[in-house]
């Protein structure tokens, strides 16, 4: 489903990525760990477009997706739910959400979509005419996610939705992306700093440091592994 | 007390146009931080548009919005692909002092067009309504000015429609809340700045035909983009409903001023209020605090 291949990304001069290549399968969930400043951010936002790499491919479906522009990428299904939500403030929580469904090919769905985002975040179905800013933390992030899913993606990339929350309500988030991932058998890439929770979750993790992929496994094996362990999760 | 009246009920008739007058600076200023001061140039040109249209044709001049506002969005389109996009990638504080600094080249431009073009005498549209009144218990209101308000309150309804019912319309106000989010969403920002610029430019396109009607000559470019810049200030910045709102505001204090002072200090009281409202409320009356 995406494969990024030997990416280098920079910013300016500076180096943010170094040869980075991992692949998320049809269907899986997939987590990038690792400490601040490794370089998630810049791998989620590399494949959505928002950066471009100086080195490297992503493709996804097969098709090459580093060569167009950032906002048509959305059009090849990949919707990214980013760090620090970036919702539409000053508009309503129903505005925010047609937005996420701006592309012309998922507008005429609209109504449907709305029905099952509300089944899935019943607490949004209560706030349609609320202003987005006006949300609590929780409900924000799950607007955030909410939005990203109106565009019918076939991958979502999540960036850091435990950031400022509540350890119940990011546990009850991941939940419901779990069930996305099931019902709709969407693909989904997470990039978290709270590990344990990341790798609980996910299929298959990658770890990232200083830029670069250093490790992959299993979730479960993961959490097992010495080295996510001490450097981690605080043990051994 | 009749005279107060009279005064204060000319200031609203202006105070519309004021509202009109600063519509396209708002939006463009709202979307994507580019400081159109220009802007007045352009209703003196469509103000001429309008006179030479009406010298040749005699047809009722209100029509011509109907030709002015289509002609000033492809100008507005042209001038973007020219000269403003290549901004679109700075950081915000630059966008403001380029398009500052780029404007005020057309501004230049513009006025001094007009006076080798059509010499700095003042003119205007003379229909056979001009200087008809309606009378309403002793105040006497003109045919033009109440046609101005009534031009400013449809196409402020209009254009805040626009931009909450339709799709395109919320992506303009999704531009211009967070570009790269606006990105993600699948929107086209580069697309969106294009047709946001040139309809600020079709909405010069309307009070310039409305000025037309009034007395103009060329240097009332760099008045009305006075005005445009008080109103903006006062509604807030991109805040398209209280564009009109600060429009009559201004109106109505220009008359007062009027009243009290004269007429020579007309323009003062605008820009006392200008400064007042920096000082003590920048964020205008309907924007919230940043």
């Amino acid at each position: 489903m995406l494969k990024v291949h030997q990416v280098d990304v920079h910013y300016g001069d500076i180096q943010a990525l170094w040869n980075v290549s991992f692949r998320v399968e049809n269907g899986e969930i997939v987590s990038l760990i690792g400490s601040n400043g490794s370089g998630k951010t810049t791998v989620l936002k590399t494949i959505s477009g928002v950066l471009s790499l100086t080195k490297g491919s992503v493709t996804i479906d097969g098709v090459r997706s580093d060569t167009i522009k950032a906002y048509q990428i959305v059009e090849q299904g990949v919707s990214l739910v980013p760090e620090g939500r970036r919702l539409f403030r000053d508009m309503t929580v129903l505005e925010n959400l047609e937005l996420g469904g701006y592309i012309g090919r998922v507008r005429p769905q609209k109504d449907e979509n709305l029905k099952w985002i509300f089944k899935m975040f019943p607490v949004l179905a209560e706030r349609v005419q609320q202003l987005a800013g006006t949300l609590s933390g929780g409900e924000q992030q799950m607007l955030a996610i909410a939005r990203g899913l109106m565009s019918e993606p076939k991958l979502l990339l999540v960036d850091e939705l435990s950031l400022g929350l509540a350890p119940l309500i990011v546990k009850h988030i991941y939940m419901t992306l779990r069930e996305i991932n099931r019902s709709k058998k969407m693909t989904i890439l997470i990039v978290e700093q709270n590990v344990r929770l990341a790798l609980e979750i996910s299929d298959r993790g990658y770890i990232i440091e200083n830029g670069r992929i250093t490790g992959e496994g299993k979730g479960s094996e993961l959490l097992k592994s010495d080295k996510v362990k001490s450097a981690y999760l605080a043990m051994g | 007390m009749l005279r107060f009246i009279q005064i204060l009920s000319y200031g609203f008739l202006n105070g519309a146009l004021y509202g009109l007058v600063a519509l396209g600076l708002s939006l463009v200023f709202g979307v994507m931080n580019y400081l159109m001061i220009a802007h007045g140039g352009l209703i003196m040109m469509a103000a001429y548009a309008t006179f030479w249209a009406f010298f040749y044709t005699r047809i009722d001049p209100f029509l011509f919005i109907l030709v002015v506002t289509p002609l000033f969005f492809i100008i507005g389109w042209i001038l973007f692909k020219v000269l403003f996009q290549s901004l679109m990638k700075f950081p915000e504080g630059e966008k403001i002092k380029n398009s500052l600094l780029i404007s005020f080249g057309l501004l230049l431009i513009f006025s001094n067009l007009a006076i080798l073009f059509w010499t700095a005498d003042e003119r205007a549209v003379t229909t056979v309504y001009s200087g008809k009144v309606l009378d309403v218990f002793g105040v006497r209101l003109p045919y033009i000015g109440l046609g101005g308000v009534a031009i400013a309150i449809i196409v402020i309804i209009a254009l805040h429609l626009f931009l909450t019912r339709t799709y395109f319309g919320k992506a303009i106000r999704a531009v211009s809340l967070d570009h790269e989010a606006a990105t993600l969403m699948g929107i086209n920002v580069n697309k969106v700045c294009l047709v946001a610029f040139s309809i600020g430019f079709a909405l010069a396109g309307i009070p310039g035909v409305i000025t037309s009607l009034h007395a103009f000559n060329p240097a009332i470019s760099f008045e009305l983009t006075n005005k445009a810049l008080i109103v903006l200030i006062l509604a807030g910045v991109g805040s398209i409903k209280g564009v009109l709102i600060g429009g009559f505001f201004l109106g109505a204090i220009e008359a007062a001023g009027v009243y009290l002072v004269g007429t020579p200090y007309r323009e003062v009281f605008g820009l006392i209020l200008f400064v007042l409202i920096l000082m003590f409320r920048p964020q205008g009356f309907a924007g919230k605090k940043a």
